[in-house]
C-alpha cells in the first residue's frame, strides 16, 4: 500500500476579490522510500499542497474537496489535536535556510531538541541533545555549535540543521519546500547530496518542491508538472524528461540551456499568470498554449495515461 | 564580553550628553535676561556672605574661569544655596531622590509588567471582545490628562470615599511618634503610594498593553512560529515560549524611549499629591525663582533621565542574544 | 491552524485605473478609512471639537460677560453650579465656564496644530538631509536628536521659563516644536535611507539634478504621507504639554486654555467641591488626545497596506 495517497485535492482561499481556487483536483500517490518532485511556476499551487499536507494552512484558506490517505488514515478529517501529534512525527517539513525557521532567541540545539522532547514523553533532556549530536552528524555539523544562537550560522549551515530538526523524529515523509533556493551554487550541490543521503540511508519518503526543475530531476525518482493550481504532468523522471507530453512541460523543459545540444535558443513563457478567482471550466494553459483550439478553453481537460507510470492532462492526447 | 564593551560605550555616549546638558545649562544662564549674579546670590544673604558665595561660585570670574568653577561645583556637589529652603541645595535633592525613585521605579515596573501580560492575551484574543475592550480601555487610559486624573483620583478616594490619604508620603503623626515600629512606617508610606501609584500606572500601562499587543501580532506572523507549529508544539507553547520573548524585546525598547515621558508625569504626579519627590521640588523652585534649586533638581533629574536609559539598553542587550554573540 | 502569509497565492493583480490613479488612490483609502470603527470615532470626535473652536466667537458677542477672560457677571461673582444663565456654571471671579471651555477648544488646536505642523517640518528636513547626506552630518544630526530626544519636554520648558520669565503662548509652540522634532526625523531618515537605493534616485542622479532637487522634488513626495501620519501623534503631545504647563502655572496667562481652567480649580481650592468645573476642561483634553491618536492610528492602516485586515499579497 502506498504511504501516501492525495485524491483529487481541491484548495482555495478566501480573499477580498473572491475566492481563489489556488489548487484544483490534484492526485498523486507516494510509496515509502519514494521520492516526487513538485515543479511549477510561482503561485501554481505547490507549496498550498505542502502546507496542506502539514495542516498549516493560514485561516481564510479552505480544502474544499479530496482526500488525503496518509497510513490508511484521512488527514483532513483529523482534530486539531490528533494533527498535532502526526505533525513532525509522521510528518516533518524542511522550510528554506532563507526565511527566518529558526527562533532568534533559542539556541539551536534546543529548537531541535524541543521537536524530540514534544513528542517522546519518556526522554529525558540529556538523551534528547545526545540524539541532536548524533543528528548533527548525519548532516554534517561540527557539534561543538550545539549552543549557538541562528544568527551565528551561516546560511548552509541553518539549511543542514532545518534538515536536523526535519529527522529529529524519524518521519516517514519528509516535505522539502525549496530548500536550495537561495544558497550558492556550491552550497546547494552540498544540501542536495545530503538530501540524497539520507534518503537512501533511512529510507524516507521525500517530496520535493522547487520551481528548479534541474534541481528536482537530481534528486527525485517522480516528477510533477503544476500549473496555475493542476497537476499536468505526472510520472518517473526518465519518463518526463524524455518524453514530456503537456505544452507546458515542454516549454519549461526547453527554458533550459543545456550543454549537450546545439541550439542557443532560448524560449521563454509568454503570458500572464491565469486568474484563478474567476477560472474557467477549460484548460488553464490554453492561453497560452501553442498546440490550443477552440474546444481546450471550453471543455475540461482528462487525465490521459500513457503509460501506468505517465499520465498528462490534455484533451490532445485521447 | 561584548555586553562589556557595549556597556562601556554606552556609559561614555551618556557621560557626554550629560556634559552637554551641563555646559548648555551654563550657557543658558549667561544668555538669559537679568543679572546673573543676582540669580545665584540670596538677596538677602550679608555682604560677606554673598562675596564668599560670589566667590565660590567664581561669578566674579571672566566667562572662560566660571565655566571651569562650574564643572569643579558640580562634581563637588556645590550647588549654592537655596533661596526658599536656605540649605543646601545638595542636601535637599538628595533626600528627595530615593521618594521620586521609589514611587517611579515601582510605577514604570507594575506598568509594564502588567501591560505586557495583558498585552500578549489581547493579542491571543484578537477580534473578539475581550480583545476589543482591553485595547479601548487602553487607548482610553492612556490619553486621560495625568494632573486631571490625579485630582479626580484625589476626589473620589480621598475625599468621598476616604480610603487614602489626600497628599504627602508620609504621616507625621505615625512618623513623630517614637513608639511606631519600622513595619508600620513603611505601611504607611504604601498606603500614600497607593494613589499617585495608581494614576501613573493606568497612564501607562495603556501604551506597554497596546505594543505588545501589535508586538504579538507581528511576530506571530514570523517563520519560525511557523516552525513551531510545525513540530507540533501547543499553542500556548508557541505563545509563551517562541512568540512572546521576541515580541518582547521592542517593548524594552520603548520603555526606553518613554522614560523621559514617564518622569514627566512623574513630577506632575508629585506636584498634585505633594510627593516630596524632585520633579515637584524642580516645579516649585521654578514657581519661586529659587533658580539654584531649580538647576540642581533639573541636573538630578538628567542624571536619573540618562542612568535609567542605560539600564534599559544594558538590559536589552543581556536578553537579546543577537547582541551578546 | 494558521500560517505566515508567503504561503498566500501571488497570482492576484490589481490594475490601478489609469486615467485618475491619485482620486482612485484617495478613494481607496477613504473606503479603508471608513470600514475602521476607530477612525470613524475619531474623526466624529475632533469634528465635534472644531464646532467647538468655532463657536468660541459667539458667545462673548452675545453679552460681554460671557468672555472667557474678561467676562464679569454683575449678579455672580464666586463658583456656582450649572444654570440656565451659565450652562455649565461660573468659575471662582464668575466667569462663565462653558465659554472658557469653548475658547479652550481654540486654543488646543492651535496650539496642536502649530507645533505639531512645526515639529514635522523640521524633523522632516532634518531626517532627510541626514538620510541623504550620510556620513559626519547624518551621525551629528541624530546624536543631537538622541540627547534631545532623552529630555523630558515638559522639564526642559519649565526650566527655560524660570530663566525667561513668563513664556507667551507662541514661544511656548516653538519650545514644543523645537523639542519634539527628534521622533519624527528617526523615521523620515530611516525612509530616506532606503530610498536613496533606489533606482529612480539614480536615474535623477544620472540626469544631473542637483541634490536640492533630488531631495525635495523625489524624496520629499514619498516621505510626505509618512510625516503626515506622525503629525497626528505629535497634536497629541503637544496638547499634552501645553496642558501640562498651564496647570503648572507656567503657560500664557493672557490665554485661556483647559490646562489653565485645571490650574484655576486647583489653586482656588475648588476640586473637591465643584465638579462642574473640574470635569470639563479634564474631559476635553482627554477626548481631544484621544480622537488624535484613533485619527492616526486609522490613518495608519490607510497608508501601510499591510496593517489592513485582509492580506492579499502581490
Amino acid at each position: 500500500m502506498a504511504l501516501l495517497t492525495v485524491e483529487n485535492l481541491s484548495i482555495g482561499y478566501h480573499t477580498r476579490k473572491g475566492f481563489l481556487k489556488s489548487v484544483q483536483g490534484v492526485s498523486f500517490s507516494l510509496a515509502e522510500g519514494e521520492s516526487l518532485g513538485l515543479v511549477g511556476e510561482s503561485g501554481c499551487g505547490k507549496t498550498t499542497i505542502g502546507m496542506c499536507l502539514m495542516g498549516l494552512l493560514p485561516e481564510n484558506a479552505a480544502v474544499t474537496g479530496g482526500r488525503i490517505l496518509f497510513e490508511g488514515t484521512d488527514l483532513l478529517q483529523l482534530s486539531k489535536t490528533e494533527i498535532r501529534r502526526v505533525r513532525w512525527k509522521k510528518i516533518a517539513m524542511i522550510f528554506q535556510a532563507a526565511m527566518n525557521a529558526l527562533n532568534p532567541v533559542h539556541r539551536v540545539g534546543e529548537q531541535i531538541a524541543e521537536a524530540i522532547l514534544a513528542h517522546h514523553a519518556d526522554i529525558s533532556e540529556e538523551t534528547a541533545m545526545k540524539q541532536v549530536e548524533s543528528l548533527f552528524q548525519v548532516v554534517g555539523i561540527p557539534p561543538d555549535r550545539i549552543n549557538d544562537y541562528p544568527h551565528q550560522y551561516s546560511g548552509g549551515m541553518k539549511q543542514r540543521a532545518i534538515i536536523a530538526m526535519a529527522l529529529s523524529c524519524n518521519p516517514p515523509l519528509i516535505i522539502a519546500d525549496e530548500p536550495t533556493t537561495a544558497l550558492d551554487v556550491i552550497v546547494q550541490d552540498q544540501i542536495l547530496n545530503a538530501i540524497k543521503d539520507f534518503q537512501n540511508k533511512l529510507n524516507v519518503s521525500l517530496i520535493f518542491i522547487s520551481h528548479d526543475i534541474a534541481v528536482v530531476a537530481d534528486v527525485c525518482d517522480s516528477i510533477g508538472i503544476m500549473f496555475a493550481g493542476q497537476l499536468v504532468e505526472y510520472g518517473t523522471v526518465k519518463d518526463v524528461f524524455n518524453a514530456p507530453m503537456h505544452p507546458y512541460t515542454q516549454t519549461l523543459l526547453a527554458s533550459y540551456l543545456t550543454l549537450d545540444k546545439d541550439t542557443v535558443h532560448l524560449n521563454s513563457n509568454p503570458g500572464e499568470t491565469p486568474d484563478l478567482i474567476n477560472a474557467t471550466a477549460g484548460c488553464r494553459f490554453s492561453e497560452r498554449c501553442a498546440f490550443a483550439d477552440a474546444d481546450c478553453s471550453l471543455n475540461t481537460p482528462e487525465w490521459i495515461e500513457i503509460s501506468p507510470m505517465h499520465k498528462t492532462l490534455c484533451s490532445r492526447f485521447k | 564580553m561584548e555586553v562589556r564593551k557595549f556597556v562601556l560605550k554606552r556609559f561614555v555616549e551618556i557621560f557626554i550628553i550629560f556634559f552637554v546638558i551641563l555646559t548648555v545649562l551654563f550657557l543658558l544662564f549667561r544668555l538669559a535676561p537679568g543679572d546673573p549674579v543676582t540669580r545665584m546670590v540670596d538677596a538677602t544673604l550679608t555682604p560677606e556672605d554673598s562675596q564668599h558665595l560670589i566667590a565660590q561660585l567664581g561669578l566674579d570670574q571672566p566667562m572662560g574661569l566660571q565655566y571651569l568653577y562650574y564643572i569643579k561645583n558640580f562634581f563637588t556637589g556645590n550647588f549654592g544655596n537655596s533661596f526658599h529652603y536656605g540649605e543646601t541645595v545638595s542636601s535637599i535633592i538628595w533626600s528627595r531622590l530615593p521618594n521620586t525613585i521609589i514611587l517611579f521605579t515601582t510605577s514604570i515596573l507594575l506598568s509594564a509588567f502588567v501591560g505586557v501580560f495583558l498585552g500578549k492575551i489581547a493579542s491571543w484574543k484578537k477580534g473578539t471582545k475581550t480583545d476589543t475592550w482591553m485595547t479601548l480601555g487602553a487607548l482610553v487610559c492612556h490619553t486621560l490628562f495625568l494632573p486631571w486624573l490625579a485630582m479626580l483620583m484625589i476626589w473620589i478616594f480621598g475625599f468621598k470615599i476616604g480610603w487614602f490619604p489626600l497628599n504627602g508620603m508620609i504621616s507625621p503623626e505615625i512618623w513623630m511618634d517614637p513608639s511606631s515600629g519600622v513595619w508600620l512606617k513603611i505601611l504607611d508610606v504604601l498606603h500614600h503610594m497607593v494613589l499617585p501609584l495608581a494614576t501613573l500606572f493606568s497612564i501607562h500601562f495603556g501604551s506597554y498593553l497596546l505594543l505588545m499587543r501589535s508586538s504579538m501580532l507581528d511576530t506571530l506572523k514570523e517563520d519560525y512560529i511557523l516552525t513551531a507549529r510545525a513540530k507540533g508544539l501547543e499553542e500556548k507553547t508557541i505563545r509563551n515560549k517562541h512568540a512572546a520573548p521576541n515580541a518582547a524585546l521592542p517593548v524594552v525598547t520603548s520603555v526606553g524611549i518613554s522614560l523621559a515621558f514617564s518622569l514627566s508625569g512623574g513630577a506632575l504626579t508629585e506636584t498634585v499629591f505633594s510627593w516630596p519627590g524632585i520633579g515637584r521640588e524642580l516645579v516649585f523652585a521654578v514657581s519661586n525663582s529659587d533658580y539654584p534649586l531649580a538647576q540642581g533638581s533639573f541636573l538630578l533629574i538628567a542624571i536619573v533621565v540618562l542612568m535609567a536609559n542605560l539600564v534599559v539598553d544594558v538590559l536589552y542587550a543581556y536578553l537579546d542574544p543577537r547582541i551578546k554573540y | 491552524m494558521t500560517a505566515n502569509p508567503s504561503t498566500q497565492p501571488s497570482n492576484i493583480r490589481e490594475r490601478p485605473s489609469k486615467r485618475f490613479p491619485t482620486i482612485e488612490r484617495l478613494a481607496e483609502g477613504w473606503a479603508v478609512y471608513k470600514e475602521n470603527l476607530i477612525g470613524k470615532i475619531g474623526l466624529t470626535l475632533l469634528v465635534i471639537f472644531a464646532l467647538m473652536a468655532v463657536c468660541s466667537f459667539f458667545p462673548p458677542l452675545i453679552d460681554p460677560m460671557y468672555h472667557p477672560m474678561t467676562g464679569v457677571d454683575p449678579i455672580i461673582s464666586h463658583s456656582t453650579g450649572p444654570s440656565w444663565r451659565h450652562w455649565l456654571g461660573t468659575d471662582f471671579i464668575g466667569r462663565d465656564i462653558l465659554c472658557q471651555l469653548l475658547a479652550g477648544a481654540r486654543i488646543a488646536f492651535m496650539v496642536g496644530i502649530s507645533a505639531a505642523f512645526m515639529s514635522i517640518f523640521l524633523g522632516t528636513i532634518i531626517g532627510m538631509i541626514a538620510g541623504y547626506a550620510g556620513k559626519i552630518v547624518d551621525t551629528l544630526l541624530m546624536r543631537l536628536a538622541d540627547m534631545i530626544m532623552v529630555m523630558p519636554t515638559l522639564l526642559v520648558v519649565l526650566i527655560l521659563s524660570s530663566l525667561f520669565g513668563q513664556l507667551n503662548i507662541w514661544t511656548i509652540v516653538l519650545l514644543i516644536a523645537l523639542f519634539r522634532w527628534p521622533g519624527v526625523s528617526r523615521v523620515i531618515r530611516a525612509q530616506t535611507l532606503s530610498l536613496k537605493e533606489r533606482s529612480f534616485i539614480e536615474a535623477a542622479k544620472v540626469t544631473g539634478a542637483s541634490h536640492f532637487r533630488i531631495i525635495f522634488r523625489h524624496i520629499m513626495p514619498n516621505v510626505l504621507p509618512l510625516s503626515l501620519l506622525y503629525m497626528t501623534f505629535r497634536v497629541t503631545s503637544a496638547i499634552i504639554i501645553e496642558a501640562a504647563l498651564a496647570f503648572l502655572g507656567f503657560g500664557d496667562p493672557s490665554t485661556v486654555s483647559w490646562g489653565m481652567m485645571l490650574q484655576w480649580v486647583w489653586k482656588t481650592g475648588h476640586m473637591f467641591q465643584a465638579p462642574y468645573w473640574l470635569l470639563p476642561p479634564g474631559i476635553c483634553i482627554s477626548l481631544l488626545t484621544l480622537s488624535f491618536y484613533m485619527l492616526g492610528r486609522a490613518m495608519e492602516e490607510v497608508l501601510d497596506p499591510r496593517l489592513r485586515k485582509e492580506v492579499a499579497q502581490e
